[in-house]
C-alpha cells in the first residue's frame, strides 16, 4: 500500500463500477501498478538467487549421485514395502469405500445432525445428515472443520497435575481420580461448582442430577459467551413466557432486521438461511421475498439485504419507536426527522414502510441479540401490530434442556469463591476465564478456590493454566451422547473412532466420579449409562412398537429419533408494557459492538487453521480480528486500514488495528470476539487481538454494546492479511476498453419481471473462432458443469471448508496469505459497487471455471493440464514442472501454486505431524512443492460414480456425482451435473435466462455458469 | 595428403568406440527392459503361500479371498482369518500352517511383501476392471500356476494404454467393452 493517503479529497468522484478495496475505487496508483502483476508483490522473494544460500547447485548433485549410489548398494531397489493386511476385518468395512455413521454435531449448541465418513475406521470428513429434520444434511463451516480439531496434533493426551512449583506433570487416571473424589468427599458443606456450556443433552442433565445427589453442595453453572437472554427476557414480559417460536422465514415477504445476523451467526444459520433462500427463487417471483437490514457493521445479513440502512445500534430503539409511530398512529412525522437525523434517506424508510403496510401479516422484524431488551421489546409489539405472528411456527420449537444461568448467581458464585466457600470448582470443556468479563474477578476468585478441575477437549487454554488438574477429554466424534434442542425429535451421538490418545469422555470422568471408585472406568461407561436412560426413560415415551435392542440399533443408525411432544404455548401478547420504550436515551460518542466470529466462534475453534484461513466474508481480513469503522470515522482520526488505534471504555482499554469497512455507520467500532487466545496452541496464538476484555458485567447496554466509548489513534501499524486484492481481474488495464468485462451482473426483480431477457440484451459478442480444433468428443457422453445460484448464494464460505476436507488442502499460513499464496481451491469474490459510504455487495463464488477452450492448456510446455473428453481441465501433478504459465494465462485467477511444500512450511512442520496424516482424504493426491493446482469438479467423486455405474452397469448418470462444495451450500446455490443430458437441473440452469459466463467475451467457453443475482428493490430504491 | 594419428581416431577409433557404446546401450536396454519394469519380482514370503496349491489344484475362486475386489479399486490381500477359517482344522501340523496359527493367535498381521504396484500418484481401480469383465489374470498372469506368486507384466503407464487404446481386439469375447478411456483423470487426481 503507498504511502498517499488513503481518502483523497475528491470524495465525490468515485468510479461507479464495481470495487473491492479503497485503493481499487480511488485507482491507487499501488493498485494499478499491482494489478499488471500476476503475482503479488513479495510473492517470489524467496527465490531470488542472490539470496539462497551457497549450497552449490554442483555440490547438491554430487551429493545426490553420491547418496543414491550408497542407497542402491545398500538395499534391493526393486522392494515395494509391505502389505500388512488385517488380522480380524471388521465386517462394515470394504477397503477403499467409505462408511458413513450418523451422529450429531457437537461443535455448537446448535446440535445438527451429521454424517461421518470414515475410510478404514478413521473419520475423513463430516457431512450433514439428511435425515435430520432442522438441518437437513447441511452443517455449518464449523462443523465441517471439525474434524481438524480431532486431529489437533496439540490435543492434551494425557492428566496432567499442577506440581508445586507451579507446572504440570503427568499423573495417571486412577490417581486423578482418586486425589479429586478426596477433593469432593472432603469439601465439608463447601460448594462444588460445575461451569459448563448449554446444555443439550437430556441423559447429560440426568448425570449431573446423579452428581449433584452424590455430592449435595454441587450446583452447575452453564453460560455462553453469545446467548439470547435479552430476546428470552423480552418475550417474557411481552408474552409471560420463555417460549419463543420459531419464525417462518420462508413464509416471510418482508424481512427488516434489526442489527441481526441471523444469515450469519445468530440462531440456528442452517435452518435460517435454508428458509430464508427458499424465497430467493428466480423461477417463482411471486414469493421473491424481501430483506431489510438495518444495522452498524457490514454483516453477513446486510451484505445480502436488498436494501441495506446502516445505523448505529445505539439507535435502534429511536428507529423502532419511530417506525412504530409511523405504523400504528399513521405518524411519518419522527421517521422523516430521524432520517434527517442519522443521513438516511426517506425514500428507503418510507419504501420500508410501504412494504410492511402492504404486507401485513407476512412482514417480520427481527432484532439481534446484541441489542437491549428494550429494542426486543419494542420489536415484540410492533410485529403484533404488523400481524408477524402468522409467521410463528406452531409446528416446532426450541427446546431446552437445561437454561443458562444470570447473571446474579454467576456473581454470587463468585463471591462465595472470594469468601472461600467454594471447595472445588470444575470446568467441564468450558474456557471461562477467556470468556468472562474480567470486572467479574473470576481470574483472583478461581486462585482462592483450593481444587480447580479442567476438563478440556483441546489443548492447554487460559483456564487450564489456572487449575490444579487438567484433565483431557474425548472429541466429539469419540463421544456417546444425545441431545434435544427442539420439539419433535432427539439425536443421538455415536463415536466413530476410539479415543485416539489417553482421553475419556467427560460424562465418564463425571460418573467415575459419582460411583466413588477409580476403578469403575470402563471405555462402555458412559454408553450404559446413556443407554440404561434411554431404555428406562426416553423409550417408554415414545410407545415405539419395536423391543427396545432393536429400537436402539435402529435410533444410532439413524441419528435421530422422532417424538410427538407438542411445541410449548408461546403466551399472549400483553396490553400494558408499551409505553416501556418511550423513553429514548440520547445518542453520541462512539459505539462499541462485540460480536461473534464467523470462522472461529467464541474461540472454541481458534485452534482450528482452515477456519482461521477462511476469509472474513465482508472484509476478506483473514487470521485476525481487527476494529471495523467506517470512512468517515477513520479520516476523522485519521487512520487508515492497518493502523493502530486504542479503545476506552470504562476502565478497559484495548489496542487493535482498524479496517476501513464500507457500509459501516460512523462512530460505530464493531471487533470479532475469539480471537487473542492465551497459553492456547500454536494455531492460535499470536492471531488477532483479545477483545473479551472489552466485556463488561453491568456497563454496556448488553453484554455486547457499549456507548461512550473512547478511541483515538495510537500510532503504529499492524498488517492485516486480507485476500481481496490479489488474484484480481485486471480491471485497471481494461478500464478504457470499449467492452466493459461483465463479470458481475445483477438486475432487479423489476426489471426481471417485465423483460426477461434483459440480461442477455446487454450481453457481449462473443467471437467464435479459434485457433485451436474443437473438441469433437465432447458431445459423446456425459459433459460436466457446475451453475452457481448468485440468488442463493450467501458467500458464507462453508464451501471453503468443506472443499479444504475433502480435497486435502493445506494451510498457509498469515505470512504467505498476505503474500498472495492462499492454496483455497475455492473463494468466493466479494465486490462493492455505489456509493462507498452505502455501496451495495456482489459475491460470486469462483472456482476453476473448466472453459472448453481453456487458455492454460495451451501454454503448459508439458502437457500437464489438459481437457478430457467429459468437459474437464485435468490437472497432473506428477507431470507438471511448474512454470506457472498456466496461472498466468488463467483470466479467473484460480490456480494455485505450492510455492513450498506447505506441509513442511507452515509452522515449522506443524502439518507433518503424524497425526494428521490421518486426516487426508486417501482418494485425492497430497501435492508437494512445486507443483499447480486448482478445483477438479472432485475427480474422485466423480470416478467413484463411474465405478459405481460399472459395477451396477448402468449409464452413468449427471446426478449421481455431488460435489463436495455442492454438498455443502445450505442454500443449494450450487448445482452440478450432466448438461449433455437434456433433461438434467444443470442444463436448465445453463441455458437459463439469467444465465452467463464470466468473462465469456474471451471465448473461454466455461462450464461453469452463473445466475444474474436479482435485487428485489423497486426502480424508486435503486 | 599424409594421414595424420588424428585421422586415424576420427574414421575409425571413434565410429567402433561409438558403435559399441551405442550397440551396448540398447541390447542393455532392451534386456534390462522387464527387470526394470519389476517383471519376474518373485521376493520370498514370510508365509510360503502356494497359489499354485490353493487357486490352481484346489480351483479356489480367486475372490474366495480377495473379496471386495468387484466393490472397490482395492482387491483386498485376505485377513488372516479368511485363511484361519480352513486351516483351524486342515493341515494343522505343517510347518508353514503352524507359523501362520502362530501369527493369528499372537493377533499379528502376516507382512506380505508387495509384489504388484503402480506407480505413485495413480489410482488404479479393480472394480472398473473386474466389473468389465476383464481376468485377473490379464495382469496377474497365471497365478494358479505360481509356486511362489511373482510379477508376469509390467505396471507401467505404457503397459495400461496399450490395453486401454486396444481394448476391442484385446479383448473380442467382451461385447461391452469399446475402449479404456485415456484421459489423464482416469488415473491421476
Amino acid at each position: 500500500m503507498s504511502d498517499k493517503k488513503l481518502i483523497p479529497d475528491n470524495l465525490n468522484n468515485p468510479d461507479p463500477d464495481y470495487w473491492r478495496s479503497f485503493e481499487e475505487l480511488y485507482n491507487d496508483p499501488s493498485f494499478v501498478e499491482s494489478s499488471k502483476h500476476e503475482f503479488m508483490d513479495g510473492a517470489v522473494d524467496e527465490f531470488d538467487t542472490d539470496k539462497l544460500s551457497g549450497f552449490s547447485r554442483r555440490k547438491f548433485f554430487a551429493l545426490v549421485g553420491a547418496s543414491a549410489a550408497l542407497a542402491a548398494a545398500g538395499c534391493n531397489y526393486r522392494d515395494k514395502g509391505e502389505i500388512i493386511p488385517y488380522v480380524h476385518k471388521p465386517e462394515e468395512i470394504t477397503l477403499g469405500k467409505p462408511t458413513y455413521y450418523a451422529s450429531t454435531c457437537r461443535a455448537c449448541p446448535h446440535s445438527c445432525g451429521i454424517l461421518i465418513k470414515t475410510r478404514e475406521g478413521r473419520p475423513i470428513k463430516i457431512d450433514g445428515n439428511p435425515d435430520h429434520p432442522v438441518s437437513k444434511g447441511k452443517i455449518c463451516n464449523k462443523g465441517h472443520a471439525d474434524i481438524l480439531n480431532l486431529y489437533d496434533p496439540e490435543r492434551l493426551a494425557k492428566p496432567m497435575k499442577k506440581m508445586n512449583d507451579g507446572s504440570f506433570s503427568k499423573i495417571d487416571w486412577f490417581r486423578s481420580d482418586d486425589e479429586i473424589m478426596g477433593i469432593f468427599d472432603n469439601a465439608n458443606g463447601k460448594e462444588i461448582a460445575i461451569i459448563t456450556h448449554t446444555i443439550v443433552s437430556p441423559t447429560f442433565k440426568t448425570l449431573l442430577d446423579d452428581f449433584v445427589k452424590k455430592y449435595p453442595t454441587s450446583k452447575v453453572y452453564s453460560y455462553e459467551l453469545f446467548n439470547e437472554q435479552n430476546r428470552v427476557s423480552a418475550w417474557e414480559k411481552s408474552y409471560g413466557t420463555t417460549n419463543i417460536p420459531l419464525i417462518k422465514w420462508n413464509e416471510a415477504k418482508i424481512i427488516l432486521s434489526l442489527e441481526s445476523d441471523f444469515l450469519g451467526t445468530e440462531g440456528n444459520i442452517i435452518e435460517n438461511t435454508r428458509l430464508y433462500s427458499e424465497n430467493r427463487n428466480v423461477d417463482d417471483l411471486k414469493n421473491f421475498n424481501k430483506l431489510y437490514s438495518v444495522e452498524g457493521d457490514m454483516s453477513l445479513t446486510g451484505m445480502n439485504a436488498d436494501i441495506r440502512i446502516k445505523l448505529r445500534p445505539d439507535a435502534q430503539l429511536e428507529f423502532v419507536n419511530c417506525l412504530w409511530n409511523a405504523i400504528h398512529d399513521n405518524n411519518n412525522e419522527l421517521l422523516k426527522s430521524f432520517g434527517i437525523k442519522y443521513g438516511i434517506p426517506f425514500k428507503k424508510l418510507n419504501n420500508l414502510l410501504k412494504d410492511i403496510r402492504s404486507n401485513k401479516g407476512k412482514s417480520i422484524i427481527h432484532a439481534g441479540r446484541t441489542l437491549p431488551e428494550n429494542v426486543h421489546i419494542a420489536v415484540n409489539y410492533l410485529n403484533d401490530l404488523i400481524g408477524a405472528s402468522n409467521l410463528f411456527r406452531n409446528d416446532s420449537a426450541e427446546y431446552s434442556v437445561s437454561s443458562l444461568v444470570d447473571q446474579e448467581k454467576l456473581n454470587s458464585l463468585i463471591l462465595s469463591m472470594n469468601s472461600g466457600n467454594v471447595a472445588a470448582v470444575i470446568h467441564l470443556d468450558t474456557n471461562p476465564v477467556f470468556h468472562f468479563p474480567s470486572d467479574y474477578g473470576y481470574v483472583d476468585a478461581i486462585k482462592k478456590v483450593p481444587s480447580v478441575i479442567t476438563l478440556t477437549s483441546g489443548n492447554y487454554n487460559e483456564t487450564t493454566a489456572l487449575s490444579n488438574y487438567v484433565l483431557p477429554v474425548n472429541h466429539g466424534l469419540e463421544s456417546w451422547g444425545d441431545a434435544k434442542t427442539r420439539t419433535g425429535f432427539y439425536s443421538l451421538q455415536q463415536p466413530v473412532i476410539l479415543p485416539l490418545l489417553e482421553t475419556r469422555q467427560k460424562e465418564a470422568v463425571l460418573l467415575t466420579w459419582i460411583s466413588g471408585a477409580s476403578i469403575t472406568y470402563s471405555l462402555d461407561l458412559y454408553r450404559n449409562y446413556l443407554k440404561s436412560n434411554w431404555k428406562n426413560n426416553i423409550y417408554p415415551s415414545l410407545n415405539s412398537k419395536l423391543d427396545f435392542e432393536q429400537f436402539w440399533n435402529g435410533a444410532l443408525h439413524d441419528g435421530i429419533v422422532l417424538d410427538h411432544s407438542v411445541p410449548p404455548d408461546q403466551g399472549s401478547i400483553k396490553s400494558s408494557g408499551i409505553n416501556e420504550f418511550n423513553n429514548i436515551p440520547p445518542v453520541s460518542g462512539y459505539v462499541l459492538v462485540l460480536k461473534e466470529s464467523y470462522a472461529v466462534g467464541d474461540g472454541r475453534f481458534s485452534n482450528n487453521g482452515w477456519l482461521n484461513e477462511l476469509p472474513n466474508p465482508i472484509s476478506k481480513i483473514v487470521w485476525d480480528n481487527y476494529a471495523s469503522i467506517s470512512m468517515k470515522t477513520a479520516a476523522e482520526l485519521d487512520v487508515k486500514t492497518n493502523d493502530l488505534i486504542e479503545i476506552t471504555s470504562g476502565t478497559r482499554t484495548l489496542k487493535i488495528p482498524i479496517n476501513i469497512q464500507p457500509g459501516c455507520a460512523d462512530k460505530t467500532i464493531t471487533i470479532e470476539l475469539g480471537y487473542g487466545r492465551n497459553n492456547s496452541g500454536t494455531i492460535s496464538e499470536g492471531v488477532g487481538f483479545n477483545a473479551n476484555i472489552m466485556q463488561s458485567k453491568n456497563s454496556g447496554l448488553t453484554p455486547w454494546l457499549f456507548t461512550d466509548v473512547k478511541v483515538q489513534k495510537t500510532g503504529g501499524s499492524y498488517p492485516l492479511a486480507i485476500t481481496q486484492e490479489f488474484h484480481a481481474f485486471d480491471k485497471g488495464l481494461t478500464k478504457d476498453a470499449a467492452q466493459k468485462r461483465n463479470i458481475i451482473k445483477e438486475g432487479t426483480v423489476a426489471e426481471y419481471k417485465i423483460n426477461p431477457e434483459f440480461l442477455k440484451e446487454g450481453r457481449d459478442e462473443v467471437n467464435n473462432t479459434s485457433l485451436y480444433p474443437p473438441h469433437t468428443d465432447l458431445k459423446k457422453s456425459v459433459k460436466w458443469a457446475m451453475s452457481v445460484d448468485l440468488n442463493k448464494c450467501l458467500g458464507c464460505g462453508e464451501c471453503v471448508i468443506s472443499c479444504y476436507s475433502e480435497n486435502n488442502i493445506p494451510v498457509v499460513g498469515k505470512e504467505q496469505v498476505s503474500k498472495g499464496r492462499d492454496m483455497q481451491w475455492l473463494r468466493v469474490d466479494r465486490y462493492y459497487s455505489g456509493d462507498p459510504e452505502d455501496p451495495q455487495v456482489s459475491q460470486q463464488l469462483m472456482l476453476c471455471q473448466h472453459c472448453d477452450h481453456a487458455p492454460c492448456e495451451n501454454v503448459c510446455p508439458v502437457s500437464a493440464t489438459t481437457h478430457s473428453p467429459d468437459g474437464l481441465n485435468q490437472m497432473v501433478y506428477n507431470r507438471c514442472v511448474g512454470t506457472r504459465y498456466c496461472s498466468n494465462n488463467c483470466p479467473y485467477k484460480v490456480r494455485r501454486f505450492n510455492y513450498f511444500n506447505f506441509r513442511d512450511h507452515f509452522n515449522n512442520g506443524y502439518q507433518l505431524s503424524p497425526i494428521f496424516d490421518l486426516v487426508f482424504n486417501p482418494e485425492v493426491t497430497i501435492r508437494s512443492r512445486g507443483v499447480m493446482e486448482k478445483c477438479t469438479f472432485c475427480i474422485q467423486r466423480i470416478m467413484e460414480a463411474r465405478e459405481d455405474a460399472i459395477r451396477d452397469d448402468k449409464p452413468l448418470k449427471g446426478s449421481d456425482v455431488h460435489t463436495a462444495c455442492q454438498d455443502a451450500c445450505i442454500t443449494t446455490a450450487i448445482h452440478f451435473g450432466d448438461m449433455n443430458d437434456t433433461d438434467s437441473e444443470i442444463n436448465k440452469y445453463r441455458n437459463h435466462n439469467l444465465g452467463y459466463h464470466v468473462l465469456e467475451n474471451l471465448n473461454t467457453r466455461p462450464n461453469v455458469t452463473y445466475l444474474a443475482k436479482l435485487k428485489n428493490t423497486d426502480k424508486e430504491d435503486a | 595428403m599424409k594421414k595424420t594419428f588424428l585421422d586415424y581416431v576420427l574414421r575409425v577409433r571413434l565410429p567402433i568406440t561409438l558403435f559399441i557404446a551405442l550397440l551396448s546401450f540398447t541390447i542393455t536396454y532392451f534386456a534390462s527392459r522387464a527387470e526394470r519394469d519389476g517383471i519376474g519380482y518373485t521376493p520370498n514370503q514370510p508365509v510360503n503361500f502356494s497359489h499354485k496349491l490353493h487357486a490352481g489344484d484346489m480351483k479356489i475362486d480367486c475372490q474366495y479371498c480377495h473379496t471386495g475386489v468387484e466393490k472397490s479399486r482395492i482387491a483386498m490381500v485376505p485377513p488372516l482369518e479368511t485363511c484361519m477359517n480352513c486351516h483351524k482344522i486342515a493341515r494343522k501340523d505343517r510347518p508353514e500352517i503352524v507359523k501362520l496359527t502362530n501369527y493369528y493367535n499372537k493377533g499379528i498381521a502376516i507382512p506380505w511383501k508387495r509384489i504388484h504396484k503402480v506407480p505413485d500418484f495413480v489410482y488404479f481401480n479393480h472394480s472398473v476392471h473386474v466389473n468389465k469383465g476383464i481376468d485377473c489374470t490379464n495382469c496377474h498372469g497365471n497365478v494358479n500356476q505360481m509356486e511362489h506368486i511373482g510379477q508376469m507384466n509390467s505396471f507401467q503407464m505404457s503397459a495400461c494404454l496399450d490395453c486401454h487404446r486396444n481394448a476391442i481386439s484385446r479383448f473380442p469375447e467382451l461385447k461391452n467393452i469399446n475402449y479404456g478411456p485415456d484421459n489423464c483423470f482416469t488415473c491421476h487426481r
